[in-house]
């Protein structure tokens, strides 16, 4: 993604405000829109019927074409977008039609089909708000709901002034009522009307479409000819699925319960030679329902929510965020419906948080989906080497670390932190100072520390650490933390020395070969000795050695059992800790004198790759007895991500200012974290901002609260 | 159920009254109308009849009425929505262009939710022939512009229900 496009959107005052309103307005309106209603259960099932319909795509086609041409409508199931743009030609012109009068299709932008039919003299009229905004701009929309979220009344005003030729003063009622005169003409010299649809059933025929102007019902109404372009998954089998798509759909796309239309078309109606055209569009979707890797993206419908919740669409938008189709599931769906080179850069956009997988209506796994079709997109050069050769070579890669240390000293402030590094990090990373690596990474001292260690009583469960990278060579003393608060909880800590990097950064890139080879390299270090749990301080690390590990080495059942075998042990450092705090009784949490307040920042790995959110606040309150202020958005991103934050420091930088903000309106003085990268990332622009607040691991407040007692 | 059907349809912007009877809704409808132009073809024949009198536009001409009559087939208690079976154009245009809609709404044909519904949607839409129904809830609206709640984009601006309860 160009840089510079970047730039602007974040600089567009306006488009920030209104997503960032958006962003915080969306939550409270979805909960109430759902109070009553099992959302789980809701979308389990819509996520059963679809991915069953899926497998099934080419007999739904049949059933629903058999039985809207019953109805007496025309069925054309169109490969290409080519063929769908030529048949809708074909269909006006047949009519002796020149002008076309739309409502709202998603599928209409993705063929382009205002231009196609422009350049053949065919005049097309967009007649929902936002898309006649965005048609008269000349824009593309930047949500699949609110297409014109991104105009400010201004900029409406002003796109009506000339339109119509008058002035027309940037007041949304009277702009609101300029497009209600302006189109009403347009719908009623419509020849030939277009919509979309929701959803089509295939076992009568009929098509449902929501909508909450009037626009769809006009254009299905008053037109003589009605044509429906309709993508082939829309269908489902019949009313009783259709009624749960209609259910879910307006609850998450805005939180609104029911849109004010909700209508149900089957077959041309009034007699006297109107016309029902339903024009079904594959382009790809019935190769891709077939691919046992992908065909999930297919179970889509179009509700939005994905990129309402997405902190990065939050701060660029949808015109950077996404293609035609925009949102997490828009960069998923751009590979196939538009090419890999028009997906290439906008895959690399997404910072890995999950949170649309959390709120997704059909529960795609929206984030792995991106992730995998990583894999599939060309790689820059320099990644092979440091993929191919550095990642894979454990004594290489930790050298190169130890190396490093040497090369960043003439950087190090009085502080010891770093403000800036020669080459990687360019100047956008100012606004965070760095910690250094460290002299000794954990890996040395705990070489020191075995050597001195005092047999533990046989009784005591034996836990193996995996430190991670970061720890280990940025905050070997939060290891040291870890260690010491899990040996003072009663368990047998020890560190395999021969523990490498768990794979996931070289997943994120697209290197899955690369991540398949540390994934059994580290699952033999990890099953070798003997160990009730292995413990890590890394959500990433935990995610990545329960859910990916198993996943990776899949295809053979000698591995796939290691793996499942090393996943059933791996816990993240709180769910160990948080076990002992019931065993330790209120001795330890309630302290002396008035509890401390910190504030808890959830990992997007954690709660959302892991599932584990109870315990941390657990170890916080009962066995660190401190209390805790929730800031809001909690579990939202802080824009570490890894590698993201050097890729795209200005999106990081924005997420994090956000982050901040939450943190600063707490009052607490200190943020508790379970995760080193969130760590680096919340304290580096903390501190850069002189807010002195700190930031701390939990095993590090545990590990001082255990001293002190 | 008419309670709750009440409280969720002005919640979302309906205006809502009672009658004890079919004529008295009527009588409301027609001191409300008198003098307007209303637009009656999505009513059935025998109510359109007790209107005789009012100022009918023609169906080619329906979007110069100022008022659209029509008689609902069912409603939702939980969102407060009105279910229309309108399969001629001309009904459908009649609750569809003018500014203002009137919808009358027997009180026994008032169900739950969505799903209480399925029963009578399936069985409209599996009848042979065509069909077009509307689930109607509130009046028209849009947030197209700085998400801004505003009403009566192409739809009705305003939406009456009258609510029957004759036994
Ligand atoms: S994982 Fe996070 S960043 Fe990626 S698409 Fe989903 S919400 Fe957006
Ligand atoms: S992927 Fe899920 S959340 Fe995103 S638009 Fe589709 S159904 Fe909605």
């Amino acid at each position: 993604m160009a840089k510079d496009v970047i730039r602007q959107k974040i600089n567009d005052a306006f488009l920030r405000r209104a997503l960032k309103n958006f962003a915080a307005a969306y939550p409270v309106a979805r909960a109430r829109a759902f109070e009553g209603l099992d959302f789980e259960e809701l979308r389990g099932r819509i996520s059963t019927f679809k991915q069953e319909g899926l497998r099934n795509l080419p007999e739904l086609v049949a059933r629903f074409t058999t039985s809207a041409e019953r109805a007496g409508a025309a069925v054309h199931l169109c490969t290409t977008p080519e063929e769908a743009n030529r048949t809708i030609h074909g269909i006006i012109t047949s009519r002796g039609a020149d002008f076309l009068v739309k409502s709202k299709a998603m599928t209409s932008e993705e063929i382009e089909l205002n231009h196609y039919l422009e350049e053949r003299g065919v005049r097309c009229l967009e007649t929902d708000l936002g898309e006649w905004i965005i048609q008269l701009a000349g824009e593309r929309p930047s949500h699949m709901v609110m297409p014109a979220i991104h105009k400010n009344r201004e900029d409406v005003a002003e796109l009506f002034s000339r339109a119509t030729g008058r002035e027309c003063p940037p007041d949304i009622p009277q702009l609101v009522q300029v497009a209600r005169e302006t189109l009403r003409s347009g719908f009623l010299a419509g020849q030939v009307g277009l919509s979309g649809a929701n959803v089509a059933m295939a076992d009568s025929g009929a098509i449902g479409i929501v909508t909450n102007e009037g626009n769809g019902r006009l254009v299905t109404t008053l037109p003589r000819t009605h044509i429906a372009l309709i993508g082939v998954e829309k269908i489902v089998p019949s009313l009783k699925e259709a009624l749960d798509v209609i259910n879910i759909l307006p609850k998450n796309a805005t939180g609104q319960k029911i849109t004010s239309y909700v209508s149900f078309i089957k077959g041309p109606t009034g007699g006297d030679g109107r016309e029902l055209h339903i024009v079904l569009l594959d382009n790809g979707r019935l190769r891709l329902a077939a691919d046992p890797d992908f065909s999930e993206a297919l179970k889509c419908v179009k509700c939005g929510a994905c990129a309402n919740v997405c902190p990065i669409y939050e701060i660029v938008g949808g015109h950077v965020f996404g293609h035609i189709y925009v949102g997490g599931i828009g960069l998923v769906l751009t590979p196939f419906f538009h090419g890999f080179d028009k997906a290439e850069e906008i895959l690399k956009l997404c910072i890995g948080c999950k949170k649309c997988n959390e709120v997704c209506a059909s529960r795609i796994d929206i984030e792995g989906l991106i992730v995998d079709l990583r894999d599939k997109i060309r790689k820059p050069a320099g990644q092979k080497f440091l993929f191919g050769t550095l990642m894979k070579n454990r004594k290489l890669f930790h050298a190169t670390l130890r190396a490093a240390y040497l090369a960043q000293k003439p950087f190090q402030s009085e502080g010891g932190r770093i403000r800036h590094l020669p080459l990687i990090l360019n100047r956008e990373t100012a606004n965070r100072s760095l910690p250094p690596i460290a002299e000794r990474p954990f890996r040395d001292l705990a070489l020191d520390k075995s050597e001195s260690r005092v047999p533990s009583p046989e009784s005591r469960e034996k836990v193996l650490f995996y430190s991670g990278c970061l720890a280990d060579f940025v905050y070997p003393e939060m290891c040291m933390d870890t260690v010491a608060s899990l040996e003072a909880l009663g368990y047998e800590v020890s560190f395999p020395q021969k523990q490498t990097c768990c794979g996931i950064p070289a997943r994120y890139s697209g290197e899955m070969e690369v991540a398949r080879d540390l994934a059994r390299i580290n699952t033999d270090v990890l099953l070798e000795p003997e160990a009730d749990y292995v413990v890590t301080i890394c959500p990433t690390c935990t995610m990545s050695l329960r859910h990916d590990f198993p996943k990776l080495l899949s295809a053979d059942p000698l591995w796939r059992e290691k793996a499942e075998r090393l996943a059933a042990k791996t816990f993240n450092f709180s769910e160990l800790a948080a076990r002992k705090s019931g065993a330790r009784g209120a001795g330890l949490g309630a302290g002396k004198g008035e509890r401390i307040s910190v504030t808890y920042h959830d990992a997007c790995h954690l709660k959302r790759g892991c599932g584990v959110y109870e315990e941390p606040r657990r170890v916080l309150t009962e066995l660190v007895g401190v209390e805790i202020r929730e800031m809001a958005d909690c579990d939202k991103c802080c824009g570490f991500g890894g590698s993201y934050s050097i890729k795209y420091p200005e999106i990081s930088r924005e997420v994090l200012r956000n982050k901040m903000e939450n943190i600063a309106a707490t009052g607490a003085k200190t943020v508790a974290v379970d995760c080193p990268g969130c760590k680096l990332q919340i304290e580096g622009g903390l501190e850069a901002a002189g807010t002195g607040i700190a930031v701390e691991h939990s095993a590090t407040l545990l590990a001082r609260r255990l001293a002190e007692s | 159920m008419v309670e709750q059907f009440t409280t969720a349809a002005e919640a979302v912007g309906a205006e809502v009254k009672r009658f004890p009877t079919l004529n008295e809704a009527v009588a409301a409808i027609r001191s409300r109308a008198g003098g307007r132009a209303v637009a009656t073809s999505a009513l059935p024949p025998p109510v359109r009849s007790a209107l005789d009198g009012l100022d009918c536009v023609p169906a080619g001409a329906l979007h110069t009425a100022e008022i659209g009559i029509s008689f609902a087939q069912a409603g939702i208690a939980r969102t407060g929505s009105l279910l229309l079976a309108l399969s001629d154009p001309a009904g459908r245009s009649a609750t569809a262009l003018p500014p203002v809609h009137l919808v009358i709404l027997d009180a026994a044909t008032i169900v739950a939710d969505l799903s209480a519904l399925g029963g009578t949607l399936g069985a409209l839409l599996s009848s042979p022939g065509s069909a077009y129904l509307s689930l109607i809830t509130g009046p028209s609206r849009t947030a197209d512009i700085e998400r801004v709640l505003t009403i009566g984009v192409h739809g009705p601006k305003e939406l009456h229900i009258l609510i029957v309860e004759e036994n």
